[in-house]
């Protein structure tokens, strides 16, 4: 059984259709890479899933349930989310930035979160940021505090949103090292980007998405070497001739 | 202390700006001028009222007599009774004529009173048929208004009711009101003046027990004005025999001008002050000028008084606990109700919303005084009865609450909406996602205009004292009123809630800096020199 089944997904804002009816179904292990150019709904689709965005039709099954309104905070805590403009808590440090989710939504004692935090921390290599505001952060540590954090609820699900878009270039290398670290430890993971190399290098399957529908999908290798579709193959021109 | 020069400098501003408008004492002078200024308090039937836009009164149509006698036109300034005897002080007028009782303790505070121009007393009110007071040594059982400063008041204390049974108000209909409701079981005034009120608008209130002090009501001038007093009791004398006294008296009084009531005049006439007579009758010229007699102390809207601070600061102190006590309790109320009329105020629920914008909009489009007015005298007439502290407390509570309400709008919707993202997509319904993420760091940003409204709040509790809270402002007022030195008190009042205002400063500052996270370095100054 699929951990994730997207059935006919629909999302207008407005007059907008920015998903036009999208299918996929993700097993467990499987690591996604999605690539479209912008606007092609990548971020809308990846919202759609946790319902940060109300879809306007289609459906979204995990673990064999549907979410729904009702049952979607329980689901959240199943399903992490990195942003792309990472999101920390500036108030807090890094490792109550990690543990506050544990702390309020499941009730776990301090100890107990403190300790599962700087675990978490430490897979991201910033253990010793522990006590550091997001200010005083990098980029790109900022973006592993995110990921930490979460990592912090044991998620079954990540899903990722441009991790990297928001780096400056001589950053996006250790958060693609995390990331494939996570990979291998063989975590559920869709990772939309831009990064077309580390897709190539990392996912399992890729998806092509281009005006509101999957337009592509397959195995990196096909996908980047010999896609199908002139739409995939023009978005590839365009991007890794940059 | 570079500060030094500049606080000087507008110390000697506030001290010496009355100077610019002071009238001179003499009575050529305003002659000269064309016009005698007669400061009143129009709040005061059958003596001074204001009625389609006109002055009215017995003391109005007498005033304008007195001024035609001098030779002048009156202009007459119109102001609260707190303010009506410090004009003199500050010279904005040359004479007060508003039912003024003459007393050795007011004439020993600098005042000159001319001989009584009426004869009056004080006297009871009570509600109709409320026959548990009957005679001013009742009164000491229960609660009494009066206006503040007012002979009334001096009468009841002199009864023996104390202090914390005393209610004060601004004027005489306030005090009606609150007899009428029930929140005070009498009310001590002149005569004259409470029978016309009642006889107007509190057909539900009666006079009892007959006059409880006999007192003599005259004009007043500054200390100084000895040539213009003489010249005015050179008038009234002239005005009370040729039948222009008798012809205001029936006018006004209601009554026939007895031989009892002249003969009474007459034998009061030494009650007023020792001014000499007037010597030329032509009226041209003015006696040897007796100003050089006068009282040689330093004209006092001209110094500061420290004995009248002396004297006035266990007072202000208590008005100024009372000050503070109310500007916490409202802090306290209504800063966790602006919080939840602001989460109401963007909630998705529309009707809430709708309900919020409501009420946010009455409370800051109507004025506050007004609030507090319904709160008080109004909401009694649906039996919500609250004591004045209570009503106050209330009333300042929701006013704020409503602009408090605004600025806790401002700092949620300037939170990055990330952050409420976030927050949801690790699991936390949107309570928790704003009780631990959005508003602690609302908190942080709202603190500055926080600020402003507290020590806006602080200031705007002085109004309060219209329903009888005997706060900072009022408790000034009330020393003001008869201190012979209102330009000392009002500074010393300046210099207390002031003094109020700077550890509100101070603390909202040691938050500012303690809830100021690390991560976000204190900003340098643009003006810092060494630059960023």
């Amino acid at each position: 059984m699929p951990i994730l089944e997207i059935t006919k997904l629909h999302k207008s804002f407005g007059a907008l259709e920015v998903l036009k009816g999208v299918s996929l179904s993700v097993d467990e292990g499987e690591v996604i890479a999605m690539i479209g150019a912008s606007g092609s709904g990548k971020s809308t689709l990846l919202r759609c899933i946790n319902r940060l965005e109300t879809p306007t039709g289609g459906s979204v099954v995990f673990e064999g349930k549907e979410v729904t309104a009702q049952n979607v905070n329980r689901i959240r805590r199943e399903v992490g989310m990195v942003f792309q403009r990472f999101n920390l808590f500036p108030h807090l440090t890094a490792l109550q930035n990690v543990t506050l989710a544990p702390l309020k939504v499941i009730g776990t004692s301090k100890e107990q979160a403190n300790r599962d935090g700087m675990t978490c921390l430490e897979q991201v290599q910033l253990a010793v940021k522990a006590n550091n505001y997001p200010g005083e952060l990098s980029g790109g540590q900022q973006q592993r505090v995110a990921i930490a954090r979460a990592l912090a609820l044991r998620p079954k699900l990540l899903l990722f949103d441009e991790p990297t878009s928001a780096l400056d270039p001589e950053l996006v290398g250790e958060v693609l090292a995390v990331l494939r670290q996570l990979a291998q430890e063989g975590r559920t993971m869709i990772i939309a980007t831009h990064e077309m190399g580390f897709a190539r290098e990392v996912a399992h399957r890729v998806i092509f998405l281009d005006e509101g529908v999957i337009c592509e999908e397959g195995r990196p290798e096909q996908v980047f070497t010999q896609p199908r579709e002139e739409r995939t193959r023009a978005f590839l021109a365009r991007v890794l001739n940059r | 202390m570079k500060l030094r020069p500049l606080l000087l400098l507008l110390i000697f501003c506030l001290l010496y700006s009355p100077a610019l408008g002071r009238a001179q004492d003499r009575l050529d002078a305003i002659r000269q001028r064309g016009e005698l200024i007669i400061a009143t308090d129009a709040t005061y039937p059958p003596f001074e009222f204001r009625e389609k836009e006109q002055l009215l009164g017995f003391d109005v149509e007498l005033g304008n007599e007195i001024g035609r006698e001098l030779g002048v036109k009156v202009r007459w300034l119109n102001l609260e009774w707190s303010g009506v005897l410090g004009s003199l002080e500050s010279g904005k007028c040359d004479l007060v004529m508003a039912g003024v009782t003459i007393t050795e303790e007011r004439k020993k505070k600098g005042y000159l009173f001319s001989r009584p121009y009426f004869l009056s007393g004080q006297t009871i009110a009570r509600r109709k048929g409320d026959t548990r007071i009957q005679k001013g040594t009742d009164l000491k059982g229960y609660r009494v208004s009066v206006q503040m400063q007012t002979t009334g008041q001096f009468a009841a204390e002199r009864m023996g009711v104390p202090k914390d049974r005393l209610s004060k108000f601004d004027a005489l209909p306030d005090g009606l009101m609150d007899v009428r409701n029930g929140k005070s079981d009498a009310l001590v005034a002149d005569l004259p003046a409470l029978k016309e009120l009642l006889r107007k608008n509190f057909p539900e209130i009666e006079m009892t027990g007959g006059l409880i002090t006999e007192e003599n009501v005259g004009l007043v001038a500054w200390r100084s004005s000895i040539t213009l007093m003489s010249g005015v009791n050179h008038a009234l004398e002239k005005i009370m025999v040729d039948g222009r006294y008798a012809a205001i008296y029936n006018k006004w009084i209601g009554e026939t001008l007895t031989t009892r009531v002249i003969g009474g005049l007459d034998k009061a006439r030494k009650a007023g002050s020792d001014v000499p007579e007037w010597l030329n009758n032509s009226g041209k010229t003015a006696p040897n000028d007796p100003a050089k007699n006068a009282d040689k102390r330093p004209n006092s809207a001209l110094s500061i008084r420290w004995d009248v601070i002396r004297e006035a600061l266990p007072t202000m102190g208590r008005g100024a606990k009372i000050t503070l006590k109310i500007t916490l309790l409202t802090l306290l109320f209504g800063i966790p109700g602006g919080l939840l009329v602001a989460l109401g105020r963007i909630s998705r629920f529309p009707f809430l919303r709708w309900l919020m914008v409501a009420y946010i909009e009455v409370v800051r489009g109507t004025p506050l005084l007004m609030q507090i007015y319904v709160i008080y005298f109004v909401l009694p007439a649906l039996k919500i009865d609250f004591q004045p502290e209570a009503a106050g407390v209330l009333a300042l509570s929701l006013n704020a609450a409503a602009y408090i309400a605004e600025i806790f709008r401002a700092g949620i919707e300037s939170i990055d909406t990330g952050q409420m993202e976030a927050a949801r997509s690790l699991g936390m319904d949107y309570l928790g996602a704003m009780r631990w993420v959005v508003l602690p760091q609302t908190f942080r940003r709202v603190l500055p205009p926080l600020t402003n409204e507290a020590i806006a709040l602080l200031k705007d509790s002085s109004l309060v004292s219209v329903v009888a809270v005997a706060e900072l402002m009022r408790e000034g007022k009330e020393i003001a009123t008869n201190s012979g030195s209102a330009t000392t008190v009002y500074l010393a009042i300046a210099a207390i809630y002031l003094a109020l205002t700077l550890p509100l400063t101070y603390l909202a500052r040691q938050l500012e800096i303690r809830w100021q996270p690390i991560s976000q370095p204190r900003r340098k100054s643009l003006w810092s020199r060494k630059g960023a």
